[in-house]
């Protein structure tokens, strides 16, 4: 497995106490594969993948438990520095937010090419010329004049190639995409995702992509995990957890959202918010929303079980799965 | 048919761009709507979907007169409201209100809800007289799932759901006819978002209204749209009922954007043949002459860069009676189903059955007292005290 996370927890301090945003989280992802972490607002799905690049903003942040095995090595044991090397040439991660995470004072053309004299030792001149490269990759028009433009210049869309650009320039093996496409058009989105899905394939990257989307989950995952209350309450490979969702938060979410291939009937409104961070409901954090809750839910956290009547491996966090699944 | 509650014809909105400092010289415009027809008849939702910079949000903005046309008619029952000014112009605003998208910007963070909702009675005092306000506010919090009792809290105490009820309180306060809702859901979370978007069903249903629902999701404009119309670089390019547009468009931009829809279904993926457009929306400052859609068209030829295609129900269809016969602006067009139809009990997605298992309870309009339905659980996160700083807590962690 390239990259293995293992009963991660991370808290943080906040005015009104601890917020737990990671309870023992614990995902795996292989060379080539696409796992999709789906999720609402305060999910936990974002700080997992800080944490595991390693971006996390500590303080308030903390990681107070659990293993990031990539390539076998434990990430959280390493040192800063051997943690950067990781970064880049092991991993890289793509914002949802382009425009805010491009430096707005250097050109494109030197911020990728930073990539090459940083990680490299290349000449400027050298680099240039990767930049380039890279942006033709990316199907970037016109690319040896745009190189030397400013990411004001480019249209979002653009803008999310170049972090595209940057994300593949030292081949990492794994790339994590965090609502990579949420900010930009449907025709827009619809070009990104199939530039990320052939860069995928093409360089055997393993791709972790974070996203509130079922749509775009259901078009490029392999596996999805599905986050809520900063555990993961379902697992399982893409086309089963459509079919057959073996958790009452998924099959809410998959009942709540309007389709395109058909008219409209009342909605199923999952009822309720979700909780606050500081305050996770005892037993299943699920309980208060949830349809099918009974006593037990109520003061027993539910491991993840293990979906044996599936054909695949995959996994619930509900003690009633097997009524959920074939309710 | 009688006639539509609204009408729209030639609307235009030309933001000029202009040069100097002391002799401002018009160099040209920005043409964000360029000449906008449509209808909205009493009780009907109507749907506008487009991409960013189409142009949808300004025309909304004209609608409830935030913006002055650059040209066109607004006809309200018949009368032109473009033209009008003062006494008049307000007797009809109060007939025609709006719903924001973002409902953390759209509400005043220093005015209680009681304050935000009951202003409109404010402007408008003989909407209701005065020792009448308060208790038709708490009516109206009622009617959108909120506590009556928390007419005095403030914003912030609200979770992102619950403000945009507020906002939906807030244009229901002086019993509109018309409601135009922009983007009134896409800030909030999935599970959320069809909470706001069953409310908005029901008060239709209760208060005899008309919508006109901007948005850029396609789903949920199928879902709550009787009639769609699809803008392009400030036009419409194609409009009909929703089952037209979805399954039987005929416009080639109405067919990219339909097919880069993802939708939830992973077994669609073989099935959906996908048009990726090249390049980007051209700048509304430089709209390419004739079509405005031929730079990105696959079907582009001579004829589409020296006539403008008016929209109307194309000839080859005009006189096939069948669910392609709608207006669409395009020289070329034809018919291509770029989604495809939904499989009879291929997934739970499809919504089991009303009265069936645990799922199908949904929400209605009787879902109890005051505080009781459905955004409201006492029991989970109710805006007390410490619900105030739920947001922070949530951000904070959450880490942006």
């Amino acid at each position: 497995m390239l990259l293995e996370v293992r009963d991660l927890h991370v808290e943080f301090r906040t005015r009104d106490g601890v917020a737990k945003a990671v309870n023992g989280v614990s995902y795996g992802v292989d060379a080539g594969e696409t796992l999709a972490v789906l999720g609402e607002s305060g999910s936990g799905k974002s700080v997992t993948a800080q944490t595991i690049m390693g971006i996390l903003d500590t303080p308030p942040g903390k990681v107070t438990g659990g293993q990031i095995l990539f390539e076998g090595r434990d990430l959280l044991t390493l040192k800063e520095e051997e943690r950067r090397k990781v970064r880049g040439a092991g991993m890289a991660m793509i914002f949802q937010d382009a425009l805010s995470s491009l430096n707005p004072v250097l050109t494109v053309g030197d911020q990728l090419g930073e990539m090459f004299t940083v990680h490299r030792g290349m000449s400027r001149k050298d680099a240039r010329a990767k930049a380039v490269e890279l942006m033709d990759r990316v199907r970037i028009p016109g690319a040896r004049e745009r190189v030397r433009q400013y990411p004001h210049q480019f249209s979002g869309g653009m803008r999310q190639r170049i972090m595209i650009a940057m994300a593949i320039a030292l081949e990492p093996r794994l790339v994590i995409a965090d609502e990579p496409t949420t900010a930009l058009d449907v025709t827009v989105q619809a070009q990104v995702m199939d530039l990320l899905a052939e860069l995928r394939r093409e360089y055997r990257m393993g791709l972790i992509l974070i996203t509130h989307d079922l749509g775009v989950v259901a078009d490029v995952a392999d596996r999805i995990a599905v986050m809520y209350a900063g555990r993961i309450v379902e697992t399982a490979p893409v086309h089963d957890i459509y079919k057959a969702p073996a958790h009452p938060y998924t099959r809410g979410l998959l009942d709540s959202i309007p389709r395109l291939d058909q008219k409209g009937r009342q909605l199923y409104a999952i009822k309720g918010l979700p909780p606050s961070l500081t305050r996770i409901p005892p037993g299943c954090a699920f309980h208060p929303r949830c349809p099918m809750a009974r006593d037990v839910c109520r003061t027993d956290v539910p491991p993840l079980y293990e979906v044996t009547d599936a054909p695949s491996e995959r996994g619930s966090a509900c003690h009633f799965w097997r009524e959920c699944l074939h309710g | 048919m009688a006639e539509p509650i609204l009408e729209v014809r030639g609307l235009v909105k030309h933001y000029p761009l202009t040069t100097g400092i002391l002799f401002k010289k018009q160099v040209g415009a920005v043409k964000a709507v360029d000449g906008v027809d449509f209808h909205l008849d009493r009780g009907e939702t109507l749907g506008i979907v487009g991409e960013s910079g189409c142009g949808k949000s300004t025309v909304a903005k004209m609608l409830v007169n935030l913006e002055r046309p650059t040209a066109g008619e607004i006809r309200y029952k018949g009368e032109d409201i473009t033209r009008l000014s003062g006494r008049a112009l307000k007797a009809v605003r109060r007939n025609i209100q709006m719903v924001f998208q973002d409902p953390y910007t759209s509400l005043n963070p220093r005015m209680t809800v009681g304050d935000i909702i009951g202003e409109a009675y404010e402007i408008h005092p003989e909407a209701a007289p005065k020792g009448d306000r308060r208790a038709r506010v708490r009516e109206l919090l009622d009617v959108v799932g909120l506590n009556p009792e928390y007419i005095n809290r403030y914003p912030h105490q609200f979770s992102g759901g619950q403000r945009q009820r507020i906002g939906i309180a807030r244009g229901l306060a002086l019993r509109p006819e018309i409601i135009v809702a922009d983007e009134p859901v896409s800030a909030l979370d999935v599970s959320v978002q069809a909470q706001v978007i069953n409310l908005m069903g029901r008060l239709q249903d209760e208060f005899d209204l008309s919508y006109l629902f901007i948005a850029h999701d396609l789903s949920i404009v199928r879902h709550i749209s009787d009639r769609v119309g699809v803008m392009y670089l400030g036009r419409i390019v194609e409009t009909g009922r929703d089952a037209e547009i979805y399954d039987h468009p005929t416009h080639p931009y109405t067919q990219a954007l339909l097919s880069a829809v993802p939708v939830p279904d992973p077994e669609a993926r073989e099935r959906r043949e996908r048009i990726i457009l090249t390049g980007d929306v051209p700048s509304p400052t430089n709209i390419p002459s004739g079509c405005r859609f031929r730079t990105r068209c696959w079907k582009a030829r001579e004829r589409c860069a020296l006539e403008v295609p008016a929209l109307a129900v194309p000839a080859e269809f005009r006189y096939a009676r069948g669910p392609a016969a709608h207006d669409s602006a395009c020289h070329f067009a034809e018919e291509k189903r770029v989604v495809p139809p939904a499989e009879e009990g291929a997934g739970p997605v499809q919504g089991p059955s009303p009265g069936e298992g645990p799922f199908a309870e949904g929400e209605g309009p009787s879902a109890g007292g005051p505080g009781a339905s459905e955004g409201e659980e006492p029991g989970t996160v109710g805006p007390r005290r410490r619900g105030a700083h739920r947001e922070d807590g949530e951000g904070g962690a959450d880490g942006g």
